[in-house]
């Protein structure tokens, strides 16, 4: 019983983590209608600078958050005023293809940079643990569940309480209507892009704590996130939450009952299951056919 | 002096011109209807004037000031608001939000924007009741309200309606004609564009009937509803002439007349 | 005077290629450049023992092979996969693992896996059915991985990660690549034949078609289904045998090598590069990117450089090359010579109206005046919205109907529940004496159901006589590899154009017609299918008075041949003049039907066009 609480709780905490990432990447889509398959690569671009960061002068990773979240903001921004921004009529393989190979040169750089071995960030509470009676929750986990918690807190808050905000929900749900009100949907699309990059760029700090990763690593979280988001329905952000919620579950409880190697098998099992039974996943809109009267 | 003029406005989208020259004049403080059959470009005018699309040819002024082809935020932020067909709302907003999206383009001016939608609530009962409700959740009559108060948060000058009894039941009917009148009384200029009639032609002072892109003909909203030709126009020319195997070609039409005031 | 008997001089010899090559250049130029390089492909073993260039073409056919493939769902389907190195994978282990726990020579595998990868294309075919845009790309990666991890985790039947060792090859060395190199060169010759006679057969257009306009394309008659179940089975059959020759090349394989996304998006690179929709595109894109590969991995410092060229090249080529180097070469040398004859589009349609003699349409079981087409209780929610709400009424045989209403009163809905664009959500529809609500939309163009679409659509990359070629009028599988246009198709398809007046105007690409020329074109395409009732969705609607009058004379015309109309129009002289009977519809049902006069005075009708009467509250009046 203990273990399948342990199960439990500790995929709750992997899943709050998986959250904040997968945000971004829901947000970018429910926007401007984009996968950006370059997420992944994003969040293992974030890592490594962490890793870099604490490796020359000792930062403590979580609290590096606060340099690579507006970093990858800057780089968000940029990538998408460059490279996004002329393909957004396209269709959506052309975005779909874009992002990939933009992945696959962040991939190249991070492995001339830092080489394709391992990294992790060993911090001094990498291998202890919280206990409480017969459940162990390692500390990291539980300091990143926070942290990311609180990194999608800020999210809400700016995404309900700023204009800027008001204006990336409006035109996620009604691009023309967001025009009639004066809204510039263009500009909004670049900022929805930006942010959802930085997000993820929280993410990736907390993630270099976590588990060890290389370059390669960001084939594994763009399939993960993928998931969640299929699962939680593409463009809703409690979607997100939820699905990596559960995603963070299934993945745990698969690694205590069946095996770990096959722990990476539920966010695919998930995309099948999901877009071939409701597509739209459990909170997303549901795609509706012509309403021409 | 006039508040709207079109001249000459020539307009499409691609396919081929929807306004084959509209000329209009809008005083301030009337409530003009364009009503007419489909396909006659009632809604092209009003997007001509939003800036949601650009003439071809011709001039639109907003008080003597040339608007052709400016965006919709300019437009916006001289006084002209647009209460599209349908779906203008953000229905995964709260209502409150909603409204208060109206006033983006000024969403510095905080005192400002907490006046205004101080006055709108207290205009409009729903805004009042239904604040912190999700805009999807409210019935079709009810979204239209909510639309038409957002339109007012800015003020403007002249509020344009597309069809606001578009897919509402009679009891949803009654309510936006209500809350129609209201904008009236609230001294705004109306221009509205109406596929029903006798809803359109009632709310209104001067009647505008339009058929395949040019003013057919103008007047007192009255005179125009209980015109008997109107019947004659929606379902063409008179019954009588019509036999059976010729298609007739449409008969030319008279220059319009401008409306007064 | 009928225009049907000038086949012999309008058909030609040979059956001409479908658009995707339309702009051919005199084989004479530029045929000789394949032809050249399959000389040399041949011959180069012969002429060089350097075993780097053999490596090199080894491995370019490879690509080649895989974007030949991808090309036939994707460049002619529409369909973007970034699981097409599976097949790869699973030929390879199908190779394998046959040759290490059955025995026999590796090469005697290879078509088993093509088989098999055959049957894993099946079933992501099955899976395209239920997806399209960007759920198929994520499923398609999801496709890949799923796979990748079975094979590193079923240690068992693959040995995971440690991988598999292939027997060695059994021939004298002097031989070297060479049965490895023809092996692949022979799968690659197949693969070229097999996407050859795709492009100039029906399947071919029928891919085309569906890339341009799935659900138009469903509604003339191409059974899509099938079509691109089979798409994904050509995409995948030789990439699978590919994949076997390469394991048996490569002696090794494991898990991360086979099921490689990297190859997988290497393989659209050779696709875009060469040109999407082309058949030698992507051999040439393959020639180009393969080298590329080499020059990477050998001079540049190997993985990670090679990450950066790709990424790099790929995002270049999306952004600033999307169509590809031979369809860009091909519309810059064809721009210079049309230059000259530009204005043929905006030529206006005047003189006399054609009428040719048409065949009538195949016979119906019922009989003039009973019941063609029949709704009953029609039914379609969207939400809170019932766009259509109990609607029930009668086209006669023979008639030319009309469906009229305001705004919002739910006719284009009803025609897409008709035509199967929709599925109702209550209600039935009766075609010809049989229940069709049930049945795909192609299904129902085989029953003689066609329609056309308020705003029109035609395959926009096809040609005028194209478009009006690709309607079928059943399915068969014999009929996939029947050629795209014979003889009399062309003939009959000059016929119906010269009936619509569009016979000068038949080899212009379909998006550069205007609107109304639009139109008549698609009237065209409709009538290939010999259609028992036509739905015509405002065919008057933004057009001028002339051609509004000939599309009166045309129906008319069509009527007294036998064909049965419903039109939905908003044009009432139009309709007035020559529709009976009238069928009203409000707020989603039918509220009236009759003649025109008779519809003209109704009550109800009248209220239902110029607002309801109801009962306001007058507040005080307004003072203006």
């Amino acid at each position: 019983m203990t273990e399948l609480l342990q199960t439990i709780i500790l995929g709750l905490l992997v899943g709050g983590v998986y959250a904040l990432l997968a945000a971004g990447l829901t947000l970018i889509f429910g926007v401007m209608n984009v996968i950006n398959v370059a997420h992944g690569a994003f969040l293992i671009l974030a890592a490594f600078v962490t890793w870099t960061l604490w490796d020359a002068t000792g930062l403590d990773p979580l609290a590096s958050v606060l340099v690579t979240t507006p970093l990858m903001f800057g780089f968000g921004w940029l990538l998408y005023n460059a490279t996004i921004r002329p393909i957004r009529k396209a269709p959506p393989s052309s975005s779909v293809l874009l992002t990939f190979s933009l992945a696959l040169v962040i991939e190249g750089v991070l492995g001339l940079v830092w080489g394709n071995t391992s990294h992790a960030v060993r911090t001094s509470y990498f291998d202890q643990s919280f206990a409480f009676g017969d459940i162990f929750l390692p500390k990291a986990q539980v300091y990143g569940c926070v942290l990311a918690v609180g990194v999608l807190l800020a999210l809400w808050a700016f995404l309900t309480k700023t204009w800027t905000g008001r204006a990336i929900r409006a035109s996620a749900v009604n691009p023309q209507g967001a025009e009639l009100v004066g809204v510039n949907v263009a500009a909004v699309a670049a900022m929805t892009f930006a942010v959802g990059v930085a997000v993820c760029g929280a993410g990736g700090s907390i993630v270099s704590v976590l588990y060890p990763f290389l370059p390669g690593s960001h084939y594994v979280w763009i399939s993960r996130l993928l998931g969640i988001i299929v699962l939680g329905g593409m463009g809703s952000l409690p979607g997100a939450v939820v699905g990596a919620l559960l995603i963070g579950v299934g993945e745990t409880m698969t690694t205590t009952y069946v095996g770990p190697e096959w722990a990476t098998a539920v966010p695919y099992v998930v995309i099948f299951a999901v877009l071939l039974m409701r597509p739209q996943g459990l909170l997303g809109a549901r795609l509706r056919e012509d309403v021409a009267l | 002096m006039t508040l709207l003029t079109l001249d000459g406005v020539i307009a499409g989208y691609g396919g081929g011109d929807v306004l084959q020259g509209v000329d209009l004049d809008l005083q301030p403080g009337a409530i003009a209807c364009i009503v007419g059959p489909n396909g006659a470009g009632k809604s092209t005018v009003l997007r001509a004037v939003s800036g949601l699309l650009r003439p071809r040819e011709g001039r639109i002024r907003l008080e003597g000031a040339d608007i052709t082809g400016r965006h919709p935020a300019e437009i916006l932020g001289l006084g002209v608001a647009q209460v599209p067909q349908s779906n203008g709302l953000f229905p995964n907003i709260s209502v409150r939000e909603n409204v208060l999206m109206g006033g983006y383009i000024r969403r510095r001016d905080k005192a400002l924007l907490r006046r205004r939608y101080g006055e709108i609530a207290e205009m409009f009962a729903v805004v009042r009741e239904r604040a912190d409700e999700k805009a999807g959740n409210l019935s079709g009559g009810q979204r239209r309200m909510v639309e038409v108060a957002r339109s007012l948060m800015l003020d403007p000058k002249l509020v344009l309606l597309d069809e606001p009894s578009l897919g509402l039941d009679p009891k949803a009917l009654k309510q936006v004609f209500g809350t129609i009148k209201t904008l009236i009384d609230a001294g705004k200029t109306v221009l509205l564009v109406e596929q029903n009639v006798r809803f359109g032609l009632r709310l209104a002072t001067d009647g505008i009937v339009m058929e395949s892109g040019r003013v057919l003909l103008t007047g007192k909203a009255d005179d125009v509803l209980n015109n008997p030709e109107m019947a004659a126009l929606y379902f063409g020319g008179s019954v009588q002439e019509q036999r059976r195997g010729t298609v007739p070609t449409p008969s030319p039409k008279q220059s319009p007349a401008t409306a007064g005031g | 005077m009928s225009t049907a008997s000038s086949s012999a001089a309008t058909a030609p010899s040979e059956t001409p290629p479908p658009a995707a090559s339309r702009r051919r250049l005199p084989l004479g130029g530029w045929g000789l450049l394949p032809a050249a390089g399959g000389v040399i492909l041949v011959a180069f073993p012969f002429a060089s023992d350097d075993l780097f260039w053999q490596n090199m073409l080894i491995l370019s056919m490879l690509f080649a092979i895989g974007a030949v493939g991808l090309n036939i769902i994707s460049g002619w389907g529409g369909y973007i996969s970034l699981g097409q190195s599976a097949f790869v994978g699973v030929g390879a282990y199908t190779v394998a693992l046959g040759a290490l726990k059955i025995g026999g020579n590796p090469f005697v595998w290879v078509p088993v896996a093509g088989v098999v990868a055959g049957l894993l294309a099946l079933l992501m075919g099955l899976i395209a059915m239920r997806t399209r845009g960007h759920s198929f790309v994520i499923l398609t990666i999801g496709f890949l991985f799923l796979l990748q991890l079975i094979a590193i985790n079923w240690d068992e039947l693959t040995n995971g990660t440690q991988g598999l060792s292939l027997p060695i090859p059994m021939w004298d060395i002097a031989y070297q690549y060479w049965p490895f190199y023809y092996a692949m060169l022979g799968v690659l010759c197949l693969s070229l034949v097999t996407a050859w006679r795709i492009r100039r057969t029906k399947f071919g257009t029928g891919l085309i078609a569906m890339r341009e306009d799935e659900d138009k394309a469903s509604t003339v008659g191409v059974n899509t289904p099938v079509y691109k179940m089979l798409g994904f089975v050509a995409s995948g059959v030789f990439l699978g045998m590919a994949g076997g020759v390469y394991a048996y090349y490569l002696a090794f394989i494991d898990p991360r090598g086979m099921f490689d996304i990297v190859i997988s998006v290497q393989i659209i690179l050779c696709m875009l590069l060469g040109g999407r929709g082309t058949l030698w595109g992507p051999v040439l894109g393959a020639f180009l990117v393969e080298p590329l590969n080499e020059l990477a991995n050998q001079q540049m410092g190997g993985g990670n450089s090679r990450l950066l060229i790709f990424g790099g090249l790929m995002a270049l080529v999306v952004l600033f090359l999307p169509k590809g180097i031979l369809p860009t070469l091909k519309e810059r040398l064809t721009a210079r010579r049309q230059r000259g004859q530009a204005g043929l589009v905006g030529a206006r349609l005047d003189g006399p109206l054609v009428i040719g003699e048409r065949t009538a349409p195949a016979e119906t079981t019922v009989a003039p005046g009973e019941a063609l087409l029949e709704v009953k209780g029609l039914m379609k929610h969207f939400g809170g919205v019932k766009a259509v709400d109990g609607a029930s009424f009668v086209v006669p045989q023979g008639s030319i109907t009309a469906l009229i209403g305001p705004n919002g009163s739910g006719k284009t809905t009803a025609f897409n529940l008709i035509d199967g664009t929709m599925t109702p959500s209550g209600g039935e529809v009766w075609f010809d004496g049989r229940r069709i609500d049930d049945l795909p939309p192609y299904r129902r163009a085989h029953l003689g159901l066609a329609r056309t679409f308020q705003i029109t659509r035609l395959f926009r990359e096809m040609t005028v006589v194209e478009n009006v070629v690709a309607p079928l009028r059943s399915f068969s599988w014999g009929q996939l590899n029947t050629s795209a246009m014979r003889g009399d198709e062309a003939a009959r398809a000059e016929e119906l154009l010269t009936f619509v007046g569009m016979e000068r105007f038949r080899d212009q690409k379909a998006a550069e017609l205007s609107y109304g020329q639009q139109k008549l074109v698609e009237l065209a395409q409709v009538l290939m299918l010999d259609p028992k009732l036509i739905l015509l969705d405002e065919p008057a609607g933004g057009i001028n008075p002339t051609l509004v009058a000939r599309m009166g004379e045309m129906i008319r015309t069509l009527q007294r041949q036998g064909t049965t109309f419903l039109i939905v129009e908003h044009n009432m002289p139009f309709v007035l003049g020559l529709c009976d009977p009238v069928l009203v519809l409000a707020r989603g049902a039918c509220i009236c039907e009759g003649t025109p006069g008779e519809v003209q005075k109704d009550e109800r009708v009248l209220d239902a066009y110029l607002g309801d009467d109801f009962v306001l509250e007058r507040s005080a009046e307004v003072a203006r």
